[in-house]
């Protein structure tokens, strides 16, 4: 029996209800993508339930992180409520960046409709329309060809080939009360996806193994960043990396031309600019319990750095070391921020 | 004190040295730092990854010998680079420093910005034939690339592939600021490369290293693209093309619209050094209730707001100081051709400045300088 494949997104049901939620006053503002010229794609903050016909949920390239597009207007809840049509990671980096003080859910709605993966940004720039085939890995970025939560996020979400709608929290079954809609009954039923998802974690697990054996170490650590330019594009573009002076950039932090001619004396010669290890490993450090591995680091790296795989891999264990999952248990708090006097004994001497 | 020179002035020397560029400015580079004439280089060295290249502080003359001076690649921007190294410090030694044209140029305008200074360099740079884009070099047909491209140099063409920026640049020689200045000679014969000693600094490092002029070889100046060369008519296909008067804005925002908000292109510029840009700070922040308030009146709002507010600000921070050398480009994720738009503004803006970046070390910066009577063909 062929695996079930997470449906194209049912773009016209999913429309429908935006629009009928502007129009009836239950939301202000509709988040969801739009075509731009040149046949692009732009988040958008919708209020005019026209033009919504140039809206496109679930693209077929994830080009900036809807919750970066989220984060940059919702940090306070004043507007009224917003419904906000997102992939799964999107839904869950909005959970993550709401802990982080980034964005203030209180009038959000996050719904979700399952997502067939992404196609590379390179691909999306040469045919706007090239389509992700989930069935495919080939035509997917690496991290969603990996990805094995890709349905049931959200307050909300549209699921299956008919595109049913499950209310997943209190908030998504008030919206819809409000809309007088009536979800479909219980949970979504996520069994149909266990094929496809079981194949996404070998695929997973086989790459780790080969990123460990390739990467694993210091040395190895050195070799990967090796052909990194310090552009700073994966930070930039990651919906968790918030900071807008980031540790790296701060003028005392930097390392003065002393140490480094220091540095070329005993070594032979220094890297410039320098700390590249340094600043991935300090991102690492950073965002890594709130990684939600979409991989936009990687896809949109001049330097074709596994950089994606390699801080999803990492992730896993560290969120692993708390039993914490990105994007679960809106409104707990991170467990950096969380006083147990009895935890990591594995740690000690 | 400056190592001002000017495309017409003639080299107090020249030497002719013995290679194609990469392999003369290696042994110049070796022989330089094993005399004791610098203390150290600042140049290109292949990484660990294939055909990956990173900017590097070498000490020691047997790691020089791996080095990759002038390769025909620009991972980073040298003067980014560079600036950012010598605006932590001072060092304590000479520091032999090999910079492309764009980058010396870039180099000029940040020294005037206090972001480094010349006292401590020994800058050499070259007659540049343009650089490939890092990703193609890596690629599978990177090596036949770089063939190509070392062919067609030598015989003073246009090598393929290039970036568009270098494939339209008119300033294949740097004019000032350079002490040393490496030229590949041109022709079938036996590849060399002249050196040509642009200052005092540069003679005496010559004389340490018992290098002589050699007889018979042209006092000349180093010359740059010639009224026939392709180059020229690239640039001004590009100055011509560009949106009608008045469609400005709609065409930036359609150059725009697959812009992903990375900023890329200002970290790889080497002239937007800026700690905090003016564009992450809370004056520019487009509050939620702007936002809510421009997607209620006009229905719908592109987010993140100020996609052309970042581009036009960038735009008008730099472009009386661009020096076009497309590593904006290069790094654009979506591809957008960043450094065209900068190119035909800053043509303009350098012109109605009567300002020319990188020539002039000892000049202020166009925008510092207050002259009464100015600007007189923007006004109406």
């Amino acid at each position: 029996m062929s695996p079930i494949m997470p449906a194209f997104p049912a773009h016209s049901g999913v429309l429908e209800l935006a629009g009928a939620a502007l129009a009836a006053g239950a939301v202000r503002g509709v988040l969801v993508p739009m075509r731009a010229p040149g046949g692009s794609r732009a988040w958008s903050l919708v209020t005019d339930p026209a033009m919504l016909d140039r809206a496109d949920p679930l693209p077929p390239a994830m080009t900036v992180h809807g919750s970066r597009a989220l984060a940059s207007f919702a940090r306070s809840p004043e507007g009224g409520t917003l419904l906000a049509i997102l992939r799964p990671c999107e839904a869950r980096a909005a959970v993550e960046l709401a802990r982080l003080g980034q964005i203030d859910l209180a009038n959000v709605i996050l719904m979700t409709m399952d997502c067939p993966g992404s196609v590379p940004l390179d691909t999306h720039r040469a045919d706007r329309e090239a389509a992700p085939d989930p069935a495919d890995p080939s035509t997917l970025r690496s991290l969603c060809a990996q990805c094995q939560a890709f349905a049931g996020e959200g307050d909300l979400c549209a699921t299956g080939p008919s595109g049913s709608l499950h209310a997943l929290t209190a908030g998504g079954r008030a919206f819809l009360e409000k809309l007088g809609i009536e979800p479909a009954d219980g949970p979504p039923p996520m069994e149909r996806y266990a094929v496809l998802a079981a194949e996404r974690g070998r695929r997973a697990a086989e790459d780790r193994i080969l990123l460990r054996s390739e990467y694993g170490g210091l040395a190895g650590l050195v070799r990967l960043f090796s052909g990194c330019i310090g552009c700073r594009t994966c930070r930039t573009v990651c919906p968790i990396c918030y900071c807008r002076l980031c540790f790296i950039d701060m003028k005392d932090r930097r390392t003065p031309a002393e140490e480094l001619l220091a540095r070329s004396g005993r070594n032979g010669a220094v890297r410039l600019p320098p700390d590249t290890l340094l600043f991935h490993v300090g991102r690492m450090a950073h965002m890594s319990l709130s990684c939600v591995s979409c991989g936009l680091c990687e896809d949109a790296c001049p330097a074709d750095i596994p950089v994606g795989r390699m801080m999803s891999m990492v992730s896993e264990g560290t969120t692993g070391l708390f039993g914490y999952r990105a994007g679960s248990a809106p409104g707990e708090p991170l467990p950096l921020n969380t006083f147990l006097k009895d935890e990591l004994h594995e740690f000690e001497d | 004190m400056s190592s001002k020179t000017d495309a017409a002035e003639l080299p107090h020397g020249v030497v002719e040295l013995s290679g194609a560029l990469g392999q003369a400015a290696r042994g110049l580079a070796v022989r330089l730092l094993a005399e004791g004439a610098v203390g150290a280089v600042f140049t290109l060295r292949r990484t660990a990854a294939d055909r990956r290249y990173c900017a590097a502080l070498i000490s020691d003359p047997a790691l020089l010998e791996e080095a990759s001076p002038f390769h025909p690649v620009m991972p980073v921007q040298g003067a980014r680079v560079l600036s950012g190294f010598l605006g932590t410090g001072s060092p304590d030694r000479r520091i032999a420093a090999f910079l492309r044209p764009c980058e010396l140029r870039a180099f000029v305008e940040n020294v005037k910005q206090h972001k480094g200074g010349f006292d401590d360099l020994l800058v050499i740079s070259c007659r540049c034939a343009g650089v490939l884009p890092a990703s193609r070099l890596a690629d599978d047909d990177g090596e036949r690339l770089l063939a190509d491209y070392m062919r067609e140099a030598a015989s003073g063409g246009l090598p393929g592939g290039i970036r568009d920026a270098c494939a339209r640049c008119v300033d294949t020689i740097p004019t000032a600021g350079a002490d040393m200045i490496l030229s590949e000679t041109v022709g079938p014969a036996e590849r060399s490369t002249m050196l040509h000693l642009m200052t005092d600094r540069a003679v005496d490092a010559a004389r340490l290293l018992s290098l002589r002029s050699t007889a018979g070889t042209s006092r000349g100046p180093v010359t740059t693209a010639g009224p026939e060369d392709p180059r020229r008519r690239n640039r001004e296909a590009l100055l011509a093309s560009g949106p009608e008067p008045g469609r400005g804005l709609g065409s930036l925002v359609e150059a725009f619209a697959s812009c992903i908000g990375c900023r890329a292109c200002r970290e790889a510029c080497p002239l937007c050094h800026c700690i905090l840009c003016d564009y992450e700070t809370e004056r520019t922040r487009w509050s939620p209730g702007l936002v809510r308030d421009l997607a209620e009146s006009r229905g719908a709002l592109r987010v993140p707001a100020g996609t052309i507010q970042f581009h036009l600000g960038r735009l008008v921070h730099i472009s009386p100081v661009c020096v076009s050398c497309g590593q904006c480009s290069e790094v654009c994720p979506a591809g957008i051709p960043v450094s065209d738009l900068f190119a035909r503004a800053s043509a303009h803006v350098q012109a109605s400045l009567r300002y020319v970046p990188g020539a002039d070390p000892d000049g202020a910066p166009p925008l510092a300088t207050y002259v009464e009577r100015e600007l007189e063909d923007l006004t109406d």
